[in-house]
Order: C-alpha cells, then sequence, then structure tokens
C-alpha cells in the first residue's frame, strides 16, 4: 500500500475508532496542509482500501458508542494494521532522500551560473520560511492535545531540517562556484 | 528611523603575511524595534560583522553609522552608548555573582548603589533570570546565563542589542524562550542584530539574511509595508 492518504487515515483510525463521515472531518482537520482531499468519497475508498488489506475492522453493534436505531459503522485498527502502520512511518524516512536526490538531479541539469542563482533564490525562500517559525510557548506547557503535539514534532522538525538545508545550500554555492571557474578557465 | 547604518563595509583580518577578507561590501541597516538574525556557517565573518556593527572593530573600508554617529573611531567606548553587545558565554565576568556582574557594569558608570540594585533586579526579572542573582558563573547553565549576559547590557539602557549567538549551546527546550525574550525586547523598541549558525534562531525575526564568505544575502533594509492611497467612503 503506498497512498499516503491512506497511511494518514490509518493514523486517524489507530488515535480513535471513527465512522466514515467523522473521518472526513477529522482528516480535513488534521491534514489540511500536507494532503488534500478533492472529494469525502476519497475517505470511504480508503476505508475500503485499509479494510480489504485486514488493517482496520468494522466494531460489532454490542462494541460501538452509540445506542441508535441506526447505529453508523465504526472502524477500529487491527494489531496488523497498528504494526503495519509503525513499519511505515520508519520506512518513509526514504521519501525525504528522494525528494533531495531529485532536486540534486534537477539542479545539477543546469548550467552552473544559472543553478547559482537558482540556489541564491531557494536561499532566500529558505530563510523567510525559517524566520516565520513559530516560537514554542515560554511557559512550555505540555502539549493538551495530539494535534498540538503533532504541531510541536512538525514544528521542531522542520527548523532542525532548515538548518541541514542552509548548510547545504553553501556546500553547493561553493561546488558551483568551483564548477564555474573551471568551465571559464578550460576556455 | 534606521538606528544602525553599515555602508558597503569591508574587514580583512591579517595573521601574519597572510590577510583573509571577512566582510566585503557589506550594507545593512536597522530600525529601532527591528529584530535582524544573520546566519552563518564557522568563518563566514558573523561574529566580525556584530563587533563591527557594534564599535568594537574598526572596518577597513565603508561607513557605520549608529543614531546617526559615525562608529569608525571603535574600541569598547562605542559600547555603553546607546549599544549592548552580548558575546557567548559569561567570559570576563568581574562580578562574584549575577547581581554583583550587573552592579559593576553600572557603578562603573557612576550610577549610585540604591538605583544600580533596583535596576538590576529589575533586569534580571525582565530576562526571566531572577532566579540566577547569587548565582556564580559555575552555577548557570547555558540558557541563564545568556539571560543574564543579556539582563547586564539592558541595565545599560541600550537603544540596539547585539548578540552573538544567543542560542549556541542552549538546550532545545531553553531556546525559544531565549528567542522570545529577544522578540519580545524589539516589540519594546530596541533593535535586535544577533548572528547564529543554527536556523532554529531565526525563528521571529523581522529579516533573516545569511553571511557567507564575508557576503551578505538577504533585505539590507528593512521592508516597509507598501503606501496605500486612502479612499473617501461613498456616502450612503
Amino acid at each position: 500500500m503506498r497512498s499516503p492518504l491512506n497511511w494518514a487515515l490509518l493514523g486517524l483510525v489507530i488515535q480513535r475508532p471513527s465512522y466514515g463521515y467523522e473521518l472526513v472531518q477529522r482528516f480535513e482537520r488534521t491534514y489540511a496542509d500536507a494532503i488534500e482531499l478533492s472529494s469525502p468519497s476519497q475517505i470511504y475508498a480508503a476505508l475500503d482500501a485499509l479494510r480489504r488489506r485486514s488493517l482496520v475492522e468494522e466494531l460489532t453493534v454490542g462494541e460501538t458508542l452509540e445506542a441508535v436505531r441506526q447505529p453508523k459503522p465504526h472502524y477500529r485498527a487491527t494489531a496488523e494494521g497498528v504494526h503495519g502502520y509503525q513499519e511505515w512511518l520508519i520506512a518513509h524516512l526514504g521519501d525525504e532522500r528522494r525528494r533531495s536526490r531529485l532536486f540534486a538531479c534537477q539542479l545539477a541539469a543546469l548550467a552552473p551560473p544559472v543553478a547559482l542563482a537558482v540556489i541564491e533564490r531557494y536561499e532566500q525562500a529558505c530563510l523567510l520560511q525559517a524566520r516565520g517559525a513559530r516560537l514554542t510557548d515560554a511557559d512550555r506547557h505540555p502539549p493538551d492535545s495530539a494535534g498540538e503535539l503533532a504541531d510541536r514534532l512538525v514544528g521542531e522538525q522542520d527548523r532542525l531540517a532548515m538548518g541541514a538545508r542552509l548548510q547545504w545550500i553553501e556546500y553547493a554555492r561553493r561546488e558551483l562556484r568551483a564548477a564555474t571557474h573551471d568551465r571559464a578557465a578550460r576556455r | 528611523m534606521t538606528l544602525l547604518e553599515l555602508e558597503r563595509v569591508g574587514r580583512r583580518h591579517r595573521q601574519d603575511r597572510h590577510e583573509r577578507v571577512v566582510l566585503r561590501d557589506v550594507t545593512l541597516a536597522l530600525d529601532a524595534g527591528e529584530l535582524v538574525a544573520v546566519w552563518g556557517l564557522r568563518r563566514s565573518g558573523r561574529s566580525t560583522l556584530l563587533r563591527v556593527a557594534a564599535g568594537i572593530e574598526r572596518a577597513d573600508a565603508g561607513v557605520v553609522r549608529f543614531a546617526g554617529r559615525d562608529l569608525a573611531g571603535g574600541g569598547e567606548g562605542a559600547l555603553g552608548g546607546g549599544i549592548g553587545y552580548c558575546r557567548r558565554g559569561l567570559g570576563g565576568m568581574e562580578g562574584r555573582d549575577a547581581l554583583d556582574e550587573l552592579l559593576v557594569a553600572q557603578l562603573a558608570r557612576g550610577t549610585p548603589q540604591s538605583a544600580a540594585r533596583s535596576c538590576a533586579f529589575w533586569a534580571l526579572e525582565r530576562t526571566g533570570a531572577q532566579g540566577c542573582a547569587a548565582c556564580s558563573p559555575r552555577e548557570l547553565d547555558t540558557a541563564e546565563a545568556v539571560r543574564v549576559t543579556i539582563a547586564r547590557a539592558l541595565v545599560l539602557e541600550p537603544s540596539l542589542l547585539v548578540l552573538d549567538e544567543p542560542t549556541a549551546g542552549v538546550d532545545l527546550l531553553a531556546r525559544d524562550g531565549i528567542l522570545s525574550l529577544l522578540r519580545s525586547l524589539a516589540d519594546e523598541g530596541i533593535a535586535v542584530l544577533i548572528a547564529t549558525g543554527e536556523a532554529a534562531a531565526l525563528s521571529g525575526a523581522d529579516r533573516a539574511l545569511s553571511l557567507a564568505e564575508g557576503e551578505l544575502r538577504g533585505s539590507a533594509a528593512p521592508v516597509l509595508a507598501p503606501v496605500l492611497a486612502l479612499r473617501h467612503r461613498a456616502s450612503a
């Protein structure tokens, strides 16, 4: 299963059992900045895919929290789903490397002076993003919701990654300058 | 109003027969109430930039003005005249403890003892270091040392605060507290200029610039909001 949407949805079901419409709402709230939902039907299709792979299962009537005449089908994660989700989180590390490689290959395709100009603009965009990062509350109260915890974790990850990115930009700039001088000397 | 101006500043460091260009044609302007952060690797020239901006080190070329005054004279005399400079750590601490350190700075300027004491307590409280008053330098952790250093600068009522790597070595959980403090000082009208090797320390800055091989990149001057013409409200 490769769809990030399916895995993201599985995370929500692991967090707490939910029914379809509630999952649509929670998905939009939680992943608004990360995964765009073109239609609510994507959530129902993803639930179906998770169920077919035995990563989620439907709660039986007695297990649902609601005591209503027509209970909505609630879904919870199976042990296999929880394990698979954890494995996927770790395997996900490779994505970052693939993205970095793609960017480096695309940059290297340009002539060094042009790539240098791109690097300058990329650096300015990074600096803009870095200064816009939100500071954590001075009193450091513990996060009181999964959403706030995720915000803090993502925020810190972004800031630390930005440090590595700025250092990489400096390295790339030196390499591109050396390549520019080398080409000029060979002419 | 522009408080600090660096115009085409150049600086070379000489060691034996070798000479290294540390700052090349650096232009930078800071307004009162602005927090400007400069990111750079080691040996990028970031500390030299701060020392030149604070008037501690003389530029070889260009002009450095603070509140319209030329800082070309250099020397420590430039400090205490509206510029507070915080280097890394509490090196060169004269006092036995943090409170004493803040008193020394003021008494040297002729401030009466009682006024100096109340100002020192105010500065320690303002920087969140009130619990450090009786601590010796060895008893302070890195974040506390940074807060005391800022307090030491604040007692001299600076309009420009210059800090070299204020979050270096500071625990991740304490780092944002220091950045929030700097942000709040800027919001009160003090111009703040920091140099850092950590991207995380750029958070909350009004402008973030980078310095590499002595070249400064980014917005050299404050970015002003566009002036919009007022429209007459259509009468009902």
